[in-house]
């Protein structure tokens, strides 16, 4: 007997199917028109780079996720692990041909050697935003209100920008005596703050500092209050940044209750310098949905000129577990709207009539490939979720009509067959605004 | 610019609220002359210009304050998506926007509705307050004449304004359910705007 494969795939990765798929399409065309409605524009890298090109850019613990092998000819490969640094290596290649600033917005899979656990896959995508070639806070600015645009277009009523400033934290630490070496080792460890305790975050830090200089770190860290208390409370430090970036967030239109002064935000990434973002939904307990900031010297490890860039990658799989536990997903449409019988070889020429007439007016429509019974033409249709069906057999045809069934009701209807894409248009059911 | 700093109100140029709304700004004690081939007509005792515009780009101008004022009927109004304050609901011109039926029609009550053909004008409104009755029906959207479209085949309902239910009887017509009922509304815009007090003041 022929030995089958099983049909299976790797851990962490996913088939999708067009239900499914339905789903992920309609929160990827959200995001991307939000993109697109502030001027940027896409672009593609390999899935597949040199090893040395990634390895060694995002710290010790995300370098170990990277996946990376040896090619036929011995080269040393790495997987796509996020789509900043392949970004960055990118502009390197491509400034003198690009218009600076830069802003670009990319939606592509990552792949991470991580253990696959809720909202975490080895397969993945990944839409990012990115403006680089300007110091200016106005990209912080322009990218906090993309953040917000992109999940209120979703439909989530509850969500905030969790922000902090890499440079003040830069500031409290220098303040207490630390050396700028040990800093980026410090700050790697406040990140964990929010995931683990206070008490577990200081055991970590008494290798590196003094029990008193670790007690006050921690009491400015962890300081509850308003942004502006917050602020209030830090007016020993560097706290500009912070405020000038609250005032052009308050005149892109970003309403304040969204943003969060976390001081406990460092990101773990090595690459951040100035603004941090991470963006956090309410009721949902999921984590970071959204997460960026602003990166000034990434470029230049490939290239002799420095870049400044600001950007924000979406956590595509967890914004869509979020909505799928939120119920957000009421409006999503199969791509099939009408089908068209086939009811028999007579008739067959009218229906793909019909066929043309629908698809020329805009409206997604098939026909059934056999004359089958009309019972197993409509099981079809209902099991691709099809919400209605047009008959038309010799009857019909004679008086210039055509019955067509909205699955949902059951109630069939026959109307003049030059009809049916005002009628399918109109239809409420089609989401007319 | 001696225009600019009086205090503009539009009201309809020609139509069922263009007479009413007028005297309605005589009773506020303003004084003009009407004109027939003039779009503006000053008052001759305030700093005030009567505007005579179309009815449906009446809601859309004050929203972004090209004029200070304007009044409408509602169902004018809440058909267009735009921000306004009505400030006022002016007693006159009442009428209501209704779903009728032809006579002897299979459609007897509102959930006879469901797939069903219904022309109209009001589209906004109409799918406003089927999804409110959880109805899904095709919505033939029409300028104009909408009760002759069950004659011609082209709807099983209109849905249109009546006022005394006179045309919709001519045309075999009868009332099904009420969308909604309309008078004529004062509003302004959101926006605040000095001088307005001038109005106010009436």
């Amino acid at each position: 007997m022929k030995r089958l494969i099983a049909p299976r795939i790797p851990k962490g990765t996913r088939d999708f199917l067009p239900k499914e798929m339905a789903k992920r399409q309609f929160v990827m065309e959200k995001i991307k028109s939000v993109f697109i409605s502030f001027g940027y524009g896409t672009i593609e890298t390999p899935a597949l780079e040199y090893a040395e090109t990634l390895l060694g850019q995002y710290g010790e613990e995300d370098s170990k996720l990277t996946y990376t092998f040896k090619d036929k000819g011995g080269r040393e490969i790495a997987l796509r692990y996020d789509q900043t640094v392949p970004f960055a290596r990118f502009v390197a290649a491509h400034h003198k041909t690009l218009p600076m600033p830069f802003k670009r917005y990319q939606i592509s899979p990552v792949w991470r050697a991580d253990k696959p656990g809720r909202g975490r896959f080895r397969e993945f995508y990944q839409c990012d935003v990115d403006i680089i070639g300007t110091k200016s806070l106005l990209a912080e600015g322009e990218i906090t209100k993309v953040v917000h645009r992109v999940f209120e277009s979703l439909g989530f009523d509850g969500f905030v920008i969790k922000f902090n400033s890499r440079r003040l934290i830069n500031s409290v630490l220098t303040l207490l005596d630390i050396p700028t070496r040990r800093q980026c080792e410090i700050i790697r460890v406040l990140d964990k703050l929010g995931r683990i305790e206070r008490e577990g975050v200081a055991q970590e830090l008494a290798s590196l500092l003094s029990e008193q200089a670790i007690e006050t770190l921690l009491d400015i860290i962890t300081a509850q209050g308003t942004n502006e208390q917050k602020i209030g409370f830090l007016s020993q430090y560097d706290t500009k940044e912070i405020e000038d970036f609250l005032t052009i967030c308050d005149a892109f239109g970003v309403p304040r209750e969204r943003l969060v002064f976390d001081l406990s935000l460092a990101r773990g990434l090595d690459y951040y310098t100035g603004i941090v973002f991470e963006a956090f939904l309410e009721n949902v307990a999921i984590g970071a949905v959204c997460a960026g900031g602003r990166y000034d010297a990434l470029c230049s490890l490939f290239s002799e000129e420095k870049f400044s860039g600001v950007g924000v990658a979406f956590g595509f799989d967890r914004i869509m577990l979020a909505m799928e536990e939120l119920n957000l997903f009421h409006h999503t449409k199969l791509n099939s709207r009408v089908l068209v019988t086939y009811f028999d070889e007579s008739t067959l020429k009218n229906s793909l009539e019909i066929l043309n007439d629908l698809q020329n007016a805009g409206i997604s429509a098939e026909i059934y490939f056999e004359p089958e019974k009309l019972g197993k033409q409509l099981k079809y249709s209902d099991k691709k979720e099809i919400p209605f069906v047009v008959i038309c057999g010799p009857d019909e045809i004679q008086r210039g009509e055509a019955t067509i069934k909205v699955m949902r009701t059951g109630k069939q209807k026959r109307i003049p067959q030059n009809q049916l894409t005002s009628y399918l248009n109109g239809y409420t059911y089609a989401g007319i605004k | 610019m001696q225009a600019s700093n009086r205090t503009k109100i539009a009201v309809q140029k020609r139509g069922r609220l263009a007479e009413p709304s007028l005297s309605f700004l005589r009773s506020l004690g303003l004084r003009f002359n009407l004109n027939e081939r003039n779009l503006v007509t000053p008052c001759e005792n305030y700093d005030i210009d009567i505007l005579h515009l179309r009815d449906d780009d009446i809601p859309e101008y004050v929203c972004r304050s090209v004029v200070d004022f304007g009044i409408v009927g509602e169902n004018v109004l809440y058909e267009k998506n735009v921000h306004v304050n009505v400030i006022k609901k002016l007693g006159f011109c009442p009428c209501s926007l209704v779903i009728a039926v032809p006579r002897g029609s299979q459609i007897k009550a509102l959930e006879d509705l469901e797939g069903e053909r219904i022309a109209t004008s009001y589209p906004r409104l109409l799918v406003h307050f089927l999804e409110e009755k959880g109805i899904n029906a095709a919505i033939i959207t029409i300028k104009g004449s909408i009760e002759v479209t069950p004659t011609l085949n082209l709807a099983d309902a209109i849905c249109d304004i009546t006022e005394t239910g006179r045309t919709l009887k001519e045309h075999n017509l009868v009332p099904l359910v009420t969308v909604l009922e309309s008078q004529a509304v004062l509003m302004e815009s959101s926006f605040p705007r000095q001088d307005k007090s001038r109005f106010f003041s009436l």
